[in-house]
């Protein structure tokens, strides 16, 4: 192991949205010199039942840039340690790690872009891809007195897909969330989209 | 969402599909480490004609038996990284399971708590007959039989 | 006495399943190998003895149906083959662990396409499997996956889909254009089991619409 010189990463956090998870840190700087950083991880049981016991990143070991995607490596709603350590040839730092624990029921959901289109007498609603971990509630109604909401759970992602076939002068609304079973929880809905047949979107 | 259900045990949190997808990546090099093809831990007869009640108490022992004795002495020993993680992720889904499990330790649930223990004790005893580091193997390598079974309580 | 390389004489010695139909395959490494017969066992894993497979003994093709004998869907078989050469030469391989509830795949549905006016029906037929229940009758998908569903898209003019789902085996798309073509897809999906079959096509024309004429 060669001699720690070389000072270890700083300010780790992780930012997570719509569970993408992505562990920062500030850069280790040598002038002229490439540094690669090696991150780690550790689930609740292995932090619990074997500590000394770490997993290599799959996007982050190694890795030039100072942040790595950790998305592929927490696979379960629990408590994860995570460390990195920079390397220059032989020169490789001591490890930081994060200060608090990173759990995905954490991520920030939001909601999702949507586009409410027309074809003729065709409702269609296009979603944007997040994953195989989303599926979109999808809620619709005739924009009139007494109108009965209906809800479509969707999972086609990024493809068009109809929604209803309108009748003529009525107009349609829809608000769309996203569910992720893994962590039981939902997004905030959207905003109200409006259209009418032979009508233009009506902005709320 | 999905959850599981083992009689009054509810278990929410857990995406069976993820288990599933770990264990498929490891499968044929876990179970090819396994040349007792003769012999079966988890036979048909400890997980046949559980009831719904009984399957609480059944699946706690089997669980925590997995995460002290399999999973604990199994990782140490894994060097291939794609088994560490999917280990990684079976091993930490089930802990979630097994700590969101409370059986009901009233009196009038004695028998059925014992007939959940000696169908462990089935396992444990067969798991005992082998030397620690084949048994730890076969027992990682059947984790596809007990996820067979725990798919009938996933709702 | 160094050991003789037989692994030559046999390779790839695998189940290859779809709708619980259960087919072990295996290959020769030799480029010819006119005159190597194999013969065939298998057992249930936790099982001691080896059984013999009757009508794959000393065949000379590279396949051998064991859907009967590996018909407990929920319960994983071994199969082994012993490859043997006119010159005395023979090796035996095993498969991996087999479990069919786990690895066979699902073949596309049965679907019949019928176009109207301004709509499209679709007719999903039961696929029915090997496996037969307790009292005989044969078992469909349907009856061994109980989350399996239906997923139906319809391709209108390129730029979107119409999607109808469910668990029902009856479905029409309504509010269609007369006279013009569609792209009708069907899948099985088993997501429990991770489990989705290769797409049912039909491409039907919707009827002209006569009622002015």
């Amino acid at each position: 192991d060669g001699v720690a010189i070389l000072p270890a990463p700083q300010n780790l956090s992780v930012h997570s949205t719509n569970m993408k998870h992505l562990l920062m840190w500030s850069p280790v700087v040598v002038p002229g010199e490439i540094i690669h950083y090696f991150v780690e991880y550790q689930g609740e049981y292995e932090s619990l039942y074997m500590s000394h016991i770490w997993i290599p990143s799959s996007w982050g070991s190694p890795t030039e840039d100072p942040e790595c995607d950790i998305t592929d490596d927490i696979t379960a709603t629990v408590p994860y340690n995570l460390r990195v350590r920079a390397s220059l040839g032989s020169q490789t730092s001591a490890w930081s790690t994060l200060q608090h624990p990173f759990n995905r029921n954490s991520t920030i959901l939001t909601p999702p872009v949507m586009e409410v289109t027309k074809d003729g007498f065709h409702l269609v609603i296009k979603l944007e891809d997040l994953g195989p971990q989303f599926e979109f509630l999808v809620a619709y109604w005739r924009r009139e007195p007494g109108a009965k909401e209906h809800v479509k759970v969707v999972r086609s992602r990024g493809i068009p897909v109809h929604l209803e076939t309108m009748e003529p002068g009525v107009p349609y609304c829809v608000k769309v969330q996203t569910l992720v079973k893994a962590i039981g929880r939902h997004s905030p809905f959207s905003q109200v989209e409006c259209v009418r047949v032979q009508g233009e979107t009506l902005p709320l | 969402g999905q959850e599981f259900q083992f009689g009054p045990c509810r278990v929410e949190g857990v995406v069976l599909q993820e288990l599933w997808e770990a264990f498929w990546a490891v499968k044929d090099i876990v179970q090819a480490k396994d040349n007792i093809t003769s012999v079966r831990l988890l036979r048909k007869e400890i997980l046949q004609n559980v009831s719904d009640v009984e399957s609480c108490y059944l699946i706690r022992a089997l669980l925590k038996f997995y995460l002290n004795t399999i999973f604990k002495g199994y990782l140490g020993k894994a060097a291939d990284s794609r088994i560490r993680k999917s280990f990684s992720t079976l091993a930490n889904n089930f802990f979630v399971i097994a700590s969101k499990l409370q059986p009901s330790q009233e009196n009038d649930m004695f028998s059925i708590s014992e007939s959940a223990r000696r169908r462990f004790l089935l396992f444990q005893r067969a798991f005992k007959q082998l030397d620690i580091q084949s048994a730890q193997t076969k027992a990682f390598g059947e984790v596809d039989i007990l996820l067979t079974w725990m798919e009938k309580f996933y709702q | 006495h160094t050991a003789e390389n037989t692994s030559d004489l046999l390779q790839h010695v695998k189940f290859q399943s779809s709708n619980f139909e259960n087919i072990l395959t295996w290959d020769s490494g030799l480029e010819s190998a006119p005159d190597l017969v194999y013969s065939v066992e298998y057992k249930t894993y936790g099982e001691r003895k080896w059984l013999v497979k009757e009508s794959c003994q000393r065949i000379t093709r590279k396949f051998c149906n064991l859907t009967m004998e590996t018909g407990n869907f929920m319960e994983p078989y071994y199969a082994r083959v012993t490859a043997i050469s006119a010159g005395g030469r023979s090796v035996t391989k095993m498969t991996d662990r087999f479990t069919s509830l786990q690895q066979t795949t699902i073949k596309p549905p049965d679907v019949t396409c019928i176009p109207k006016v301004r709509s499209i029906q679709m007719i999903i037929h039961p696929t029915s499997t090997p496996i037969r229940a307790g009292d005989g009758h044969q078992l469909t998908l349907e009856d061994i996956f109980p989350d399996l569903f239906y997923r139906l898209e319809l391709q209108v003019n390129h730029t979107y889909q119409m999607h109808l789902g469910g668990k029902q085996r009856d479905y029409e798309f309504t509010g269609l254009t007369p006279d013009t073509e569609f792209l009708g897809t069907t899948m099985i999906f088993v997501p429990n089991w991770s489990k989705e079959s290769a797409p049912y096509v039909c491409r039907v024309k919707t009827l002209p619409d006569r009622t002015w004429t």
